[in-house]
């Protein structure tokens, strides 16, 4: 299995605030030692390796993960709890995920 | 998941320039386990549009967050009865509605914000729903949002309700239609709909958090007034994720 995690550099040159929070947390649970490959998506560079994976599997969010298993289609994450509770086989608090789910998706509110 | 993805790309660009009806019709035919999302205001026309193409397949679902106005749940009702179908209401779950209302009390939102309130009241309960099906509807529009939400697409895979290992279709029909033409169609084809829109409610949502609006207002003024509008940071810029 190779795991990619797509941060994003945002026009003024910064970390996306969510992709901090991300690296921050995956590094407090010793997670990023599972990530085989980080890649960046700058938003000033359509050609930035993290832009071409986003064009490629139609993602719109970041940070992403890009889960590969050999014979499979490749899976593409961007619930970083989804993420930690199906890939990575770790115990998520279920608010956590929820709050995540509602902050990256605005409009799910207006249902 | 590739492929799936893909082709949802493609049918969005296919799907985009025809109407809510086809896009309705389309998803019917393509989906046997196929629900539509109702929030008890104008997204009445989507059951309405559904019950037109093949009544037989019309399946409903209302999230009731415990905090509606009377006149949705009455609303609810008369449509229930109206088009003779069933509406599976989903509720949230008790246990984490009261531990919040223990501990910060029944209208926290108006001090922390309603995002904490939202996903256990709403969030919690869709994506229970949506693990039991393939593909879902909303009445989801690009003017219901001002500023960055502006490409809502057609259909969607939607990441973040998926089952572990399989993907779900988001069907947003009403994406390209504007707020006059949804109530051209209600009006013209004599489709109930809440009483609070004749109050001056445009948008509709839990009693505490939905208020009138005055002429020229926006409809999300009529939501969470008390919290000032946010950007949505970590979206790829879709200049740039374009080809």
């Amino acid at each position: 299995m190779k795991i990619t995690l797509v941060k994003k550099i945002k026009l003024d040159g910064s970390l996306c605030r969510k992709c901090e929070d991300v690296q921050q947390k995956m590094e407090a649970a010793d997670q990023m030692s599972l990530i085989d490959e980080v890649l960046l998506a700058d938003e000033r560079d359509a050609s930035s390796p993290g832009m071409v994976l986003a064009r490629r599997y139609n993602v719109d969010q970041a940070p992403f993960f890009v889960v590969e298993r050999e014979g499979l289609q490749p899976e593409i994450y961007t619930v970083y709890f989804k993420f930690v509770k199906e890939v990575l086989n770790q115990k998520t608090r279920e608010e956590d995920e929820l709050k995540e789910i509602l902050n990256d998706n605005p409009d799910l509110d207006f249902l | 998941m590739t492929a799936n993805l893909l082709n949802t790309l493609d049918l969005d660009r296919e799907l985009s320039d025809q109407s809510p009806q086809e896009i309705i019709a389309y998803a019917l035919e393509q989906f046997d386990n196929i629900a539509i999302s109702f929030s008890g205001a104008e997204d009445v026309v989507l059951i309405d549009m559904a019950h037109r193409i093949n009544p037989e397949k019309v399946q409903v679902f209302s999230l009731d967050t415990g905090r509606l106005h009377a006149e949705t749940y009455r609303f609810i009702e008369k449509v229930r009865e109206h088009y003779g179908i069933q509406i599976d209401v989903v509720f949230p779950d008790a246990y984490a509605v009261n531990n919040m209302v223990r501990e910060k009390g029944l209208f926290s939102f108006y001090r922390d914000g309603h995002k904490e309130c939202c996903s256990i009241r709403k969030i919690g309960p869709l994506r229970r729903k949506l693990l039991t099906v393939d593909a879902w509807i909303t009445g989801q529009r690009r003017d219901q949002s001002p500023g960055t939400r502006t490409a809502i697409p057609v259909i969607q895979d939607d990441k973040a309700f998926a089952r572990p290992d399989d993907t779900l279709t988001k069907f947003n029909p009403l994406a390209n239609w504007s707020s006059n033409q949804v109530w051209e169609y209600i009006r013209s084809n004599n489709v109930p709909y809440n009483e609070l829109h004749d109050r001056g409610y445009i948008s509709i949502g839990c009693e505490p958090c939905t208020r009138a609006t005055g002429p020229g207002q926006h409809e999300r003024e009529g939501r969470w007034w008390w919290e000032e509008a946010t950007m949505k940071e970590c979206g790829l810029h879709s200049v740039n994720t374009q080809k």
